[in-house]
């Protein structure tokens, strides 16, 4: 049973009183461009999950608090959060550094989509 | 409207005799469920204007004035509580008040049950029952939660240091009030830290 | 032998000799005193076996003093109120106790069962592997039976458990577990650094076995010196005591367990409403473990005889029950703490001799016990030991280390053994989440190393078996919890202890002593008592090529039961040691589970049985159906009313009532459960648009449509009707059970995709009673009640809102339809919703107006091919499975599941379609999800083609009716399928369309 903190409303409580949404960053292809989108990519929507020892960045929601829903970026060994950040932003730059894998590919595009 | 039948959900319980804290139904209450958007400050003056009181923004806080009290449930939602005659007024006044002001406001006196625990022992008695650290002074009066309750939604307001409203929807109200009964029967009293002197 | 009284004449520091108190062992009346456990009570009244063994029904006697015993494993109580396995060593003993013996019959000492032992080569380690393997057909007949009878401990209760329990939260900055010196001086540290601190032990009285414990602590005995520190930290104010609490696990972020006996002990307690047992969830930031160590027996010939105890428990039995186990008492030992033992027994008058495997030891209680004359063997070992119900006399051989067979031996009489092959710190609750251990070549044992979580070992759980290093280790703990967890944790005077205590020889590891005799032949070396595992059955194990330690565990058994390796442990991984010449930390340890003590299924379930089993959601005319004769279907947590039988009615009778009433006169469902959700913003309707397939932005003012939804994966997940109450304000109707979840839905498309929408999301399912008046009389009916507002089919067509009064009250009025008759969904604030059901009900009266439950409903609904989510769906349905390709919008650009649905699978042929279903004999009903076969044949297998979805006797049309998924269903109309049932019967029905009744519609717009 594992302590999560919403940085929304600032509430801690057990897991059970928060809900667990998946995996974060994950584009929903047709909110931009509905008319073009092969079976791959909305396979890769649906079902393509990273599953990394380590660092990993999580979709959460404040189930029994104020309802909203927030990101975590979460050690998937230790189970530790490592920050929480709003639901429509990107981690903070410490954390982004120290992702590995296809996370870290992940953020190196989405930094350079930014510029 | 005088000869309406009402019937509140815990109307058919009465008042249990073998618990060391007391319990009864509220009833008397209405309840507004208010949304808007903290950052317009139109909303923010107008629900003021029309409740005579601020809105909290500060997480699980709760303002008061006069007959209203606004409870916080989230960043863009709250619970207004008045007398249930004058709901429907006030409810009519928020409206207007918020006009074409992206908002919204329902009357919900009836969505919910609400139940008052008094006595030496309320805090520990929903411990029993919930993972918040009630006697911790995160709950100072004046303090609203929602929560998980055994195994219910509930909203929690404690209103002075011995006397806590739980608030439980309408369909749960039997469950929670035998989950109370059996959580508050004599004999089963736990004090936490049973030395510390609390004000 | 037993000439001697077993209670000493003085002694004793827990008992009340002026309090005596009686009750029952296996039906004999048992006399003892106030304070005595079970075990002191039964054993000093000359009784020596406590039980049979688990495999081989040997005769066993107590072996410990606390929580690790594991022989004397007992049953308390009866009929209901039986628990089993409890341990003698725990059960406080009170007037009218009742308790008895397991694994035994008829007897302790004539047991049947015993005859397994004669034939224990036939029952070694991996026997339920090797034993049962062949012949085949005897599986069945012979073996399941035979291990059915001897598998499990005790026996279950019988009956609903009459007590209560109850589980109780709390928090503290600091957890100590364990109340000996080492707990409480830490504790103590903790408090007056500031911290809330939890204190929790499993014993009713605080001090663990300082009463044990040599030496002195500034001028006091260890025992006073823990007594009054217990009595300082009982009164501090942020300090929380629990005794008779055994904390049975450790999880993650310092989230524990702990299991407390408050009724156990005394029924007068219990008699005034306590729970019997309470289970605490406790949060704590810092977690201190000082949890004490576990004495280790040796691994001799015959070592599970009754009467062979630990050195420690014969000390604690005679200390502070003064019972002894008999007249004359070996101490075998191979290391000094067990001195102390044979000195407490000295004392006590009783004859002692020490048999010790070391050939010497430079400790000061050796030296002591050769000058107060006590006959010490040095070098020697216990080889035989005679007698099967009770210990009548031992070999004594001499030994040198790695030595492997007996040369020189006498024979020795005596009635009781003290053994003591080391202490292993208890590590299990270090270990619980994933606590690092290393091997202590001191100890002989593993101590804890290293933890990612905030948890602090001390004292002997930490392999620290000094009384001085151990009070500092504590108090240097419980300062740093504190200051770990407050700002302002106030720095404590470091308190400088005066400590006399002895000084210890070094302890000499003895994994095996060898034996007289043959070896394994009758004289077993026991590792794991409670699951009859000798020496032989884990070198067998070892032999056979189970090599890794944790192959061996479940191979053998070793480790495995409540003991979950208290006192095998160390042992059995010596033993393996010594076979496979590797060392101890190259076999490793097998895994510390939780729980550390077993608890039981009431602290468990708490509160949360009978009526609190399960959250129950009642409408707001809930008592009314209970009181006319309703029976309940549970829909998600709702119980809504099934039928309402009359007096003389079968349910059949009921339900074939309802639906006619509703088709021929007028009925009134209770529709409360329904979701509701009211949805407002500018924005509104567009984001309508995204979370239904059809279109909502083109929906008028004032008019309802019936909308589905679906799941990005293309597959139907809800319906229901949703209103415009304005241009910007809409009320959605779900499903009773996909309320709660489609409200989170339609947050979570806000909250994290269109976040720019100005749309605003407010369930209000419970604000609202809302009922079904349905029938050709429905619009009468209403009208009755003095409508404030035009019922007219003109004002109020099918498919559109109004609102007002009926009957004085305010409602919404939603003139839509679940049977395809006229009907109007009538809302009313919850609290008037008896009021203004039983308003309707009286006008009513003269129309025959009659309730209607959800099975009505689901016969008239299917009477007109509506479906039911979930029943006609499953999951993997999609709107063109179940022929509502018309619902999906092919103008929309986008909406949920849409990019899905045109993933070729699921346009594709072979797709499971909805269809109707007639049955060639009118009158068979086809079960629900009875299979349809693509060729009929004699027996199993058969290929399946789909499945009955809903399936019911049509009183309207007086045959059955049924809905089926199946396979181009839409494409085979008039094709008649075969379903195989069971017992070799066999249904044939026609494929039809799905509109059974009204096909036009016409009575909808009545």
């Amino acid at each position: 049973m594992i302590i999560v903190t919403c940085p929304v409303c600032n509430a801690s409580g057990d897991e059970t009183d928060f809900h667990y949404g998946g995996q974060a960053h994950v584009r929903r292809p047709a909110t931009t461009d509905a008319a073009n989108i092969t079976d791959e990519e909305q396979r890769d929507y649906l079902f393509i999950r990273h599953n990394p020892k380590g660092l990993h960045f999580e979709r959460w929601r404040c189930d029994r608090g104020c309802g909203k829903w927030f990101h975590a970026a979460r050690d998937t060994v230790s189970l530790d959060f490592k920050a929480y950040y709003g639901i429509t932003e990107l981690p903070p730059a410490e954390i982004i550094a120290q992702a590995k894998g296809p996370w870290a590919d992940y953020f190196k595009e989405r930094m350079k989509a930014k510029k | 409207m005088a000869d309406l039948h009402f019937q509140s959900a815990l109307a058919h319980r009465s008042m249990p005799d073998n618990t060391s804290i007391s319990m009864r139904e509220i009833s008397e209450r209405g309840m507004i469920d208010l949304r808007g958007l903290t950052t317009d400050k139109k909303f923010v003056a107008a629900a003021k204007a029309a409740l005579g009181v601020e809105l909290p923004k500060v997480p699980r806080t709760s303002t008061t004035f006069g007959d209203v009290q606004v409870l916080w449930l989230s960043t863009d939602q709250w619970l207004v509580l008045t007398g249930r005659a004058r709901v429907t007024a006030l409810l009519a006044d928020l409206r207007k008040a918020l006009g074409t002001i992206h908002s919204l406001a329902v009357d919900v006196s009836d969505m919910r049950a609400i139940i008052r625990l008094e006595g030496d022992g309320v805090r520990e008695t929903l411990m029993k029952g919930s993972t918040l650290d009630l006697i911790s002074d995160d709950y100072a009066p004046g303090t609203v939660r929602r929560m998980r309750f055994a195994e219910i939604a509930a909203l929690l307001h404690v209103v002075e240091q011995n006397m806590i409203d739980i608030y439980v929807f309408r369909s749960y109200a039997d469950y929670a009030w035998e989950f109370l009964v059996k959580s508050a029967r004599r004999g089963s009293e736990v004090k936490l830290f049973p030395n510390l002197i609390k004000d | 032998m037993a000439s001697k009284p077993y209670r000493l004449a003085q002694g004793g520091s827990l008992i009340d000799r002026s309090r005596k108190v009686t009750f029952s062992f296996d039906g004999k009346d048992v006399s003892g005193f106030a304070g005595d456990t079970l075990a002191s009570a039964v054993l000093a009244s000359g009784q020596k076996i406590f039980g049979r063994s688990f495999k081989y029904h040997r005769p066993r006697g107590l072996v410990g003093l606390g929580s690790e015993e594991m022989n004397a494993l007992i049953g308390v109580g009866q009929g209901n109120k039986h628990e089993p396995n409890l341990r003698a060593t725990q059960i406080e003993i009170f007037d009218g106790l009742s308790a008895e013996s397991q694994n035994r019959w008829p007897s302790l000492k004539y047991d049947i069962g015993a005859i397994n032992s004669k034939f224990s080569r036939f029952l070694p380690g991996g026997f339920y592997y090797k034993t049962f393997m062949w012949p085949r057909s005897f599986w069945k007949h012979v073996y399941e039976p035979f291990i059915r009878k001897a598998a499990g401990l005790g026996k279950a209760p019988e009956g609903r458990d009459t007590d209560t329990y109850e589980h109780m939260h709390i928090h503290a900055d600091v957890i100590v577990v364990g109340a000996g010196i080492a707990g409480l001086a830490a504790a103590e540290a903790a408090a007056l650094a500031g911290a809330k601190v939890l204190l929790c032990d499993e014993n009713p009285v605080l001090g663990g076995i300082a009463d044990l414990t040599a030496g002195m602590i500034d001028g006091e005995c260890v025992e006073d010196y823990a007594k009054a520190l217990a009595a300082r930290l009982s009164a501090m104010p942020n300090v929380h005591v629990l005794s008779r609490t055994t904390v049975v696990g450790h999880f993650h972020q310092n989230y524990l367990m702990a299991f407390e006996r408050v009724g156990d002990h005394d029924p007068l307690i219990l008699a005034s409403g306590a729970p019997k047992h309470r289970l605490w969830k406790i949060r704590a930031h810092h977690v201190i473990v000082a949890t004490g160590a576990l004495e280790r027996p040796i691994a001799f010939a015959n070592n599970d005889r009754p009467n062979i105890m630990l050195a420690s428990a014969v000390r604690g039995m005679i200390g502070r029950y003064g019972v002894t186990p008999g007249n004359t008492g070996i101490v075998f030992t191979n290391n000094d703490d067990a001195y102390l033992t044979a000195f407490a027994l000295k004392k006590a008058g009783i004859n002692v001799r020490v048999v010790d495997s070391r050939s010497r030891s430079d400790g000061a209680l050796v030296k002591r016990a050769i000058a107060d004359g006590i006959d010490v063997s040095l070098g020697s070992v216990i080889s035989a030991v005679e007698g099967t119900l009770e210990v009548k006399a031992v070999k004594i051989a001499a030994y040198r280390k790695g030595q492997g067979r007996v040369i020189t031996e006498r024979r020795v009489e005596c009635d009781f053994i003290a053994m003591s092959g080391g202490w292993n710190p208890a590590l299990h609750l270090w270990c619980h989440n994933g606590g690092k251990i290393q091997f202590d070549d001191g100890l002989q044992s593993f101590r804890p190393q290293s933890h990612t979580d905030a948890i602090t070992a001390i004292g002997a759980a930490n392999g620290t078996m000094s009384v001085a290093d151990t009070l500092v280790e504590a108090q240097v703990a419980g300062e740093a919890a504190a200051k770990s967890v407050l700002k302002k944790a106030k720095t404590i005077k470091a308190t400088k202890f005066k400590i006399e205590e002895p000084i210890r020889g070094a302890l000499e590891s003895m994994w095996f002593a060898p034996a007289t005799g043959l070896y394994n032949e009758g004289n077993k070396h026991f590792i794991d008592f409670q699951n009859d595992v000798t020496a032989a059955d884990l070198e067998l194990a070892q032999r056979e090529g189970y090599e890794s330690i944790e192959h061996t565990k479940r191979y053998t058994t070793f480790g495995m039961a409540t003991d979950q390796g208290k006192t095998s442990n160390v042992n059995g991984l010596g033993v393996l040691s010594e076979a496979t010449g590797k060392t101890i930390p190259e076999i490793g340890t097998t895994t510390f589970r939780p729980p550390y003590t077993p608890y039981s299924f009431g602290s468990i379930a708490g509160a949360h049985t009978g009526a609190l089993f399960l959250p129950i959601r009642q409408t707001p005319i809930f008592n009314w159906h209970k009181s006319h004769g309703a029976t309940f279907e549970p829909v998600g947590q709702w119980r809504r009313a099934y039928t309402y039988s009359q007096v003389g009615e079968d349910k059949h009778a009921s339900i074939t009532r309802e639906i006619l009433c509703v088709r021929n006169k007028v009925g009134m469902l209770d529709a409360s459960t329904l979701g509701k959700i009211e949805i407002k913003g500018p924005d509104a309707a567009e984001f309508l648009d995204r979370m239904y397939t059809n279109t909502f932005s083109t929906l008028k003012v004032g008019r309802c449509r019936y909308g589905l939804m679906m799941n990005e994966l293309g597959f139907l997940t809800d319906d229901g009707v949703t209103v415009r109450l304005a241009d910007d304000h809409f009320l959605m109707h779900t499903t009773s059970g996909g309320a709660d979840r489609i409200a989170a839905w339609l947050e979570e498309w806000l909250q994290t995709e269109w976040t720019h929408y100005k749309v605003f999301v407010t369930p209000v399912t419970e604000q609202w009673a809302q009922f079904a008046v349905a029938g050709p009389k429905a619009r009468d009916v209403l009208a009755k009640l003095d409508p404030d507002f035009d019922l007219s089919s003109e004002a109020l067509p099918h498919m559109s809102f109004s609102q007002g009064h009926i009957g004085g009250y305010p409602i919404r009025i939603y003139r839509i339809s679940f049977s395809g008759e006229l009907s109007y969904e009538v809302a009313t604030p919850a609290n008037f919703g008896q009021g203004l059901w039983n308003a309707i009900m009286e006008a009513g009266e003269e129309f025959d107006l009659t309730a209607y439950g959800t099975e009505a409903l689901h016969v008239l609904r299917a009477e007109k091919g509506y479906i039911v989510i979930g029943d006609e769906t499953d999951g993997t349905t999609t709107p063109i499975d179940v022929g509502m390709d018309g619902m999906v919008s092919k103008k929309k650009p986008d909406f949920i599941g849409k990019r899905s649905l045109e993933q070729s699978f699921l346009k594709g042929p072979n797709r499971k379609q909805l269809v109707g279903l007639l049955t060639e004999e009118p009158n068979d009903v086809l079960p629900d999800g009875a299979y349809a076969v693509r060729v009929l044949k004699d027996k199993p297998p058969m290929e399946m083609i789909g499945q009955v979805t809903s399936t019911y006797m049509s009183p309207t049309l007086g045959r059955s009716i049924a809905m089926a998924l199946i396979e181009n269903g839409r494409d085979r109309m008039g094709e008649v399928l075969s379903f195989p049932l069971e017992g070799g019967k066999v249904m044939k029905a026609t494929i039809t369309g799905t509109v059974f009744y009204d096909k036009d519609g016409a009575r909808i717009n009545g």
